[in-house]
This record gives C-alpha cells, structure tokens and sequence, in this order.
C-alpha cells in the first residue's frame, strides 16, 4: 500500500462571494520514498492541498467537503485535532515558501529545534541540544554548536531555509511537503537548497511532495508529477515522460513558457518569452466545461470539452490526462484554433 | 582553541557554504533587548526621564524610611510624615522643613515621599493588574477569535462607553463599604475603569502575530495550542506591552490623584499627592508651595513616564522610528 494516498479530496473556501472551489476533487498517491511534484500556476489549489494534507487549513472559513487523505492507512481528515498534533511534525513534516517569516524572531533557533524534538520525544534537553546540532551540521549549517544559540534575524535567507529543513526532519518525518521551498530565494541558493532536500530524502528514506511552479524545479528532482489547473489534477506522469510526451495542451504551454537559453544566439536575444493568454477560471462558479478550454488553442465551439467536463483518464501506462485534446491524439489532425 | 575548532568544522560545511561565506564569520551577539537598549540610549530626553523618574522613585521610597532609624540623618528625626506639630504650621522653607510644611505642622518633605509611595505603589499595581488582565482577555479573545471574540470585543466596547472617573468612583464606594478607603479598593477601582485599552491592544496584537508564517511552521511540527500562545505569541507581544506599562501609569496615577483630590480617595491622614494638595487649596494664595509641590511631583512623574514610553517606543519597534 502506498504511504501517502489522497482520493477525490475536496477543500472548499466558504466566503462571502461564494463558495471557492480551491480544490475539486483531487487523487493520487505517493509510495515511500518517491518525490511527487505538484505544479501549477498562483492560485490552483497546490498549497491549499498541501494545507489540507497537514490539516492546517484555516477553519473558518475553509472546509474539507469530501475525499480522504490516507496515511499508511489512516485517514487524516477524520483525525482529531490532538491526534493529528501526534502526526504533524512526527510523521509528516512541511516547509513552507518565506524562510524569513518562517522562524520566530524572538526565540533562538537552537529553542526552535529543540522545542520541537521534545513535543514528540521523551529527550533530556542536553539529547535534544545534541540532536539540534547533529541536524544543524546535516542541513550544512557551519559552526553549529555556536550558531545553535544565534537569533533568526542572523541568518540569510538560505540559511534560515536550512534551518527549516533542520526543524522538519528533527523527528525524521515520513513524508515531508515542501511548499515552494526555494521561490524566496535567489536562483544561486535555490540548486543548492533543492540538493540538500533530494540528498536527505534519499538518506532518511522519506517520502516528498515537492509544490512549485517552476517546471526546472520539477525535472531536477521528481520521480512523478502532478500538473494542477484550477483545483483539479490535469495531467499527472512520471517526471520523465511528463517531459518527454506532455499530453495536456496547458503542460505543453507551461513547458512552452519556459525561457529557451539554448541554440542559436541571436534566434535566443530576438525570441520574446510565450505566454498562456488569458486568465484561470473564477472557482467560486468554475464553467461546466473543461477549465482550461477558454485558454485551451485546441478547443473550438463544436468541440464536446466546450460544453462537457473531460475525464481523467489513463492514456497511456500510468500517464494520466483531462483534455480532449492530448497531444498523441491530435498531431496532424488539426491545426490549433486560435494560436 | 577557537581556530581550532572552526577548521575542524569547515570541511563539513564546505560544499554548502560557497554562496554564503558571512556565515562562517564570527560576529557580536547582539540580542533584540540589547539592540534595544542601545537605541533607547541615544534618545537623551527618554534617558532624562528614566533618570528623574528613578530619582522620584528613590526619594520617595526612601525618605520616610530615613526617619525611622536613630543615630542616621538626626537633623530628620522629625520626618514622621504624620507627626503633628501645630508651632510649625506653615513654617516656610528652612533646613529642617526642606518642603516647608502645612497647617497642622507637619513636614511637608516626608510627606510628599510617604504620598509618592502610595501614588506610585498603586499606579504600578493597577497598571500592573491591567496588564495581567488585558493580557488574558486579549489573548483569549485573539486567539480563539471567531464569535467568542466578536462577542468579548462588543462587551468592551460597551464598558468604553462608561464615564471613567463616576465609573472609579463607584467602584471605590462600593468596595469600601465604611466609608474608608484602601489602597487595595482604590487599586482595584482604578484597574476596572481602565483595562480596556491594554485588552485590546494585545488581542490586536495577537491577531496580527497569529497570521504569522511562523506560527503556521510551528503548527506544520506539530506544537500544542498553548505552546504556540506562550512561545510564539506572547513573547512578541511584549514589546508592546512594556511601552504599555507607562502609557498606562499616568493615567492611574492621575486618576488617583484626582480621587483623593476630590476627597474620594486615600482618607486622611495617611498622605497621598492628590491628598496633599487637596490640603493646599485651603490656603493656596498665603501658602502655595503645599498645592505646588504635590502637584509638580505628579506631573514630572506623568510627563517622564509618557517621555520613557515614547523612548521605549522608538526602542522596540524600529518600523516606527525616524532616524537610526
């Protein structure tokens, strides 16, 4: 059985516009030791699936309307506050996007580390001091000992991340969410943060759901992943094949809105970057349609998608796609319509 | 030995430490409250009144202790704040009566510091009660929020409405049923009238601090509701509440003042500032000095405890200071 499987979960936003559909019925599952990407323009559900993961969606005014979230068998969203207090941290840890908020400017971070080893284990303050610093020099933090009685404010950025990472797998976790772990750092750190997450992965055998929206990102370090589009799984593949054959006319778009650095130079400073015209749909009255087909260059108004929600459906071997346009069923049949 | 053990470190740190070489840098420890006091420092007129306030403090807890122990200060054997002594009613300046006296004799010098002690003992109690209980109502109001909070909140806004001085008044007369008037009723009455605004800025406070990303990370490990209260709210919220504290004071202490002023507060004899002046008015055009010093005594204690919150202001809360 896999470690982590999320079926068909719902997590609606009760406002006062309405109610948002931030995420609509999401599946999949993610076996012990595997990463699994989660990709998505601002907006699409990818956190608020992470949040809902952890149960840390604010309630009011978010709820979980349906689905389940199974842990080794468990299921999480019937879990009560002071169990679920048990398994966060424990069992599945998260980092988040803004290292720099991240950490309590008052506290120490060493108190920070330590805090949290002995919320879930019996350690004596000098084992959990130990462990802090042992964790510290783990994330590549030099100096630790002495650094373990520094304030947050003393650390840059990529540090601060670090440290986050120390916190996360103080308890060694089973599965760790990185929610956009390396946006708010510059692009020097981020290889080296997103190195450190994929070399202790691998050591502590952990499981990751890595949440971004840089496509570069994904390919550096997923084994599966997940394209999401307006509180839905559009398209869901293995690292490798997602970028090899992308099915979904919007992966082909994100892939497509990547910078292009390689090839002939002047083709490269004269080429402007593409991008996906439009805007995603209002969640609080998503169309009845396919979500994408306003974007979509492919749909047309004869076109089923138009007017009838596309499945998910398996394409090929393990590679899922909503459209009614993938790209294996279309090459040469039609030309796009409003490209 | 410091080097030592730096080198023996670096190879471990190495393949991660090239982007972030001030890392490995040793640097001075400097704390929040240490850089704190530094800039509360360069502010000459908040460490003027942090002094004078200290030296009012001083005098009046010392003074009236003085002239209780023989073969010491002789020449202030007569100190006792509430010695009669009706040759020396009205004596005027001298060495022996620095703060001349009033009408029944009695050394204005001691009495002015026995009146600061009970001014300032129940100014620093009733703020002090304030905090406590602004704190607990605040937080839990803030922290559970929702409709308990809408409710805790309307609750305050309609004690706001009450008339502070009738409000305190009541409160004293209700509790000191005999007509005599305590320390502890006047603490308690001051305390009542006045908690409102403490309660609401820390509930502000928390509500702000609640949403921040560092309370989500520690809810994301799995910390308990009251750790995160008490580790990661509270804490923070303290900044606030030490500028608090003397926003507050001249506000109790001029309440008290103006009560036993009126005649509604600490009963005679037993001194308190606005007792003293209130026996001044009697004869305030012949004897001034026994309405002006009380008087002066308040504001400068009023005035340099707005001047240190302003200070402490500029020292917590560095988005809010103008120069460096």
């Amino acid at each position: 059985m896999a470690l982590l499987e999320v079926n068909d979960l719902k997590t609606h936003f009760f406002t006062r516009e309405g109610v948002v559909q931030a995420v609509d019925g999401i599946s999949f599952s993610l076996e012990k030791g595997k990463t699994l990407g989660i990709v998505g323009e601002s907006g699409c559900g990818k956190s608020v699936t992470a949040l809902s993961i952890m149960g840390l969606i604010p309630k009011p005014p978010a709820k979980i309307v349906g689905g389940e979230v199974l842990f080794d068998g468990r299921d999480l969203t019937k879990l009560g506050e002071r169990e679920m207090q048990t398994v966060r941290g424990n069992q599945v840890a998260m980092i988040f996007q803004d290292p720099m908020t991240s950490l309590n400017p008052t506290l120490r971070i060493g108190t920070q580390i330590t805090e949290t080893i002995r919320t879930h284990t019996e350690m004596s303050k000098q084992d959990a001091r130990k462990r802090a610093i042992e964790l510290l020099e783990e994330v590549g933090i030099p100096r630790s000992a002495e650094r373990l009685d520094d304030y947050p404010h003393r650390f840059s950025g990529g540090m601060r991340q670090r440290v986050m990472i120390a916190i996360a797998l103080s308890c060694s976790p089973r599965l760790l969410i990185a929610d956009e772990p390396t946006t708010a750092l510059d692009v020097t750190i981020q290889a080296q943060i997103l190195d450190l997450l994929d070399e202790l992965r691998q050591e502590h055998d952990m499981a990751m759901i890595l949440i971004t929206h840089d496509m570069g990102v994904v390919a550096e370090v997923c084994d599966d992943v997940a394209i999401m589009y307006a509180g839905q799984i559009v398209e869901q593949a293995s690292g490798f094949e997602l970028f090899e054959k992308p099915e979904h006319p919007y992966t082909e778009a994100l892939l497509g809105a990547l910078p292009q650095l390689e090839g002939d130079e002047r083709e490269i400073r004269q080429s402007r970057l593409t991008a996906i015209p439009g805007r995603p749909p209002d969640l609080v009255n998503p169309p009845e349609a396919c979500r994408f087909a306003a974007r979509c260059p492919y749909a047309s108004y004869e076109d089923s998608c138009t007017e009838v929600e596309p499945q998910l459906r398996e394409i090929r071997a393990g590679h899922w796609v909503r459209t009614a346009h993938p790209t294996s069923e279309r090459s040469g049949e039609r030309e796009p319509v409003n490209a | 030995m410091a080097v030592d053990r730096r080198e023996a470190s670096l190879p471990v740190a190495a393949p991660v430490q090239t982007a972030e070489p001030a890392a490995g840098a040793a640097m001075r420890q400097s704390s929040l409250w240490q850089d704190a006091w530094r800039r509360y420092i360069r502010n000459k007129g908040a460490v003027a009144a942090a002094l004078l306030f200290i030296i009012i403090c001083l005098y009046c807890l010392l003074i009236p202790g003085f002239w209780k122990i023989p073969g010491i200060w002789t020449s202030l054997k007569d100190y006792d704040p509430n010695a009669v002594d009706f040759s020396q009613s009205y004596a005027g300046f001298s060495l022996d009566h620095p703060f001349s006296t009033d009408k029944f004799g009695r050394d204005l010098f001691a009495r002015v510091a026995a009146g600061g002690q009970i001014s300032i003992a129940i100014g620093f109690a009733a703020t002090f009660m304030i905090l406590v209980i602004g704190v607990v109502y605040g937080s839990i109001a803030g922290f559970i929020g929702g409709k308990l909070d809408n409710g805790m909140m309307r609750f305050l806004d309609a004690l706001y409405g009450l008339p502070y001085l009738p409000f305190a008044i009541i409160t004293t007369q209700i509790l000191s049923p005999n007509g005599a008037v305590s320390v502890w009723s006047m603490v308690v009455a001051l305390t009542i009238a006045s908690w409102f605004t403490s309660a609401r800025i820390v509930r502000g406070q928390i509500i702000t601090l609640k949403e921040n990303d560092y309370v989500r990370a520690a809810k994301a490990v799995g910390a308990r509701w009251y750790r995160i209260l008490a580790r990661h709210l509270l804490p923070n919220t303290m900044g606030v509440l030490v500028i608090a504290i003397f926003l507050e004071l001249p506000g109790v202490v001029l309440g008290e003042a103006f009560l036993s002023f009126i005649g509604l507060g600490i009963n005679p004899p037993t001194a308190s500032w606005g007792s003293i002046a209130q026996d001044g008015r009697e004869a305030y055009r012949l004897h001034p000095e026994v309405l002006f010093i009380p008087s002066l005594a308040i504001a400068t204690l009023v005035l340099c405890a707005n001047f240190i919150a302003d200070g402490l202001r500029d020292a917590l809360d560095p988005r809010t200071r103008e120069t460096g």
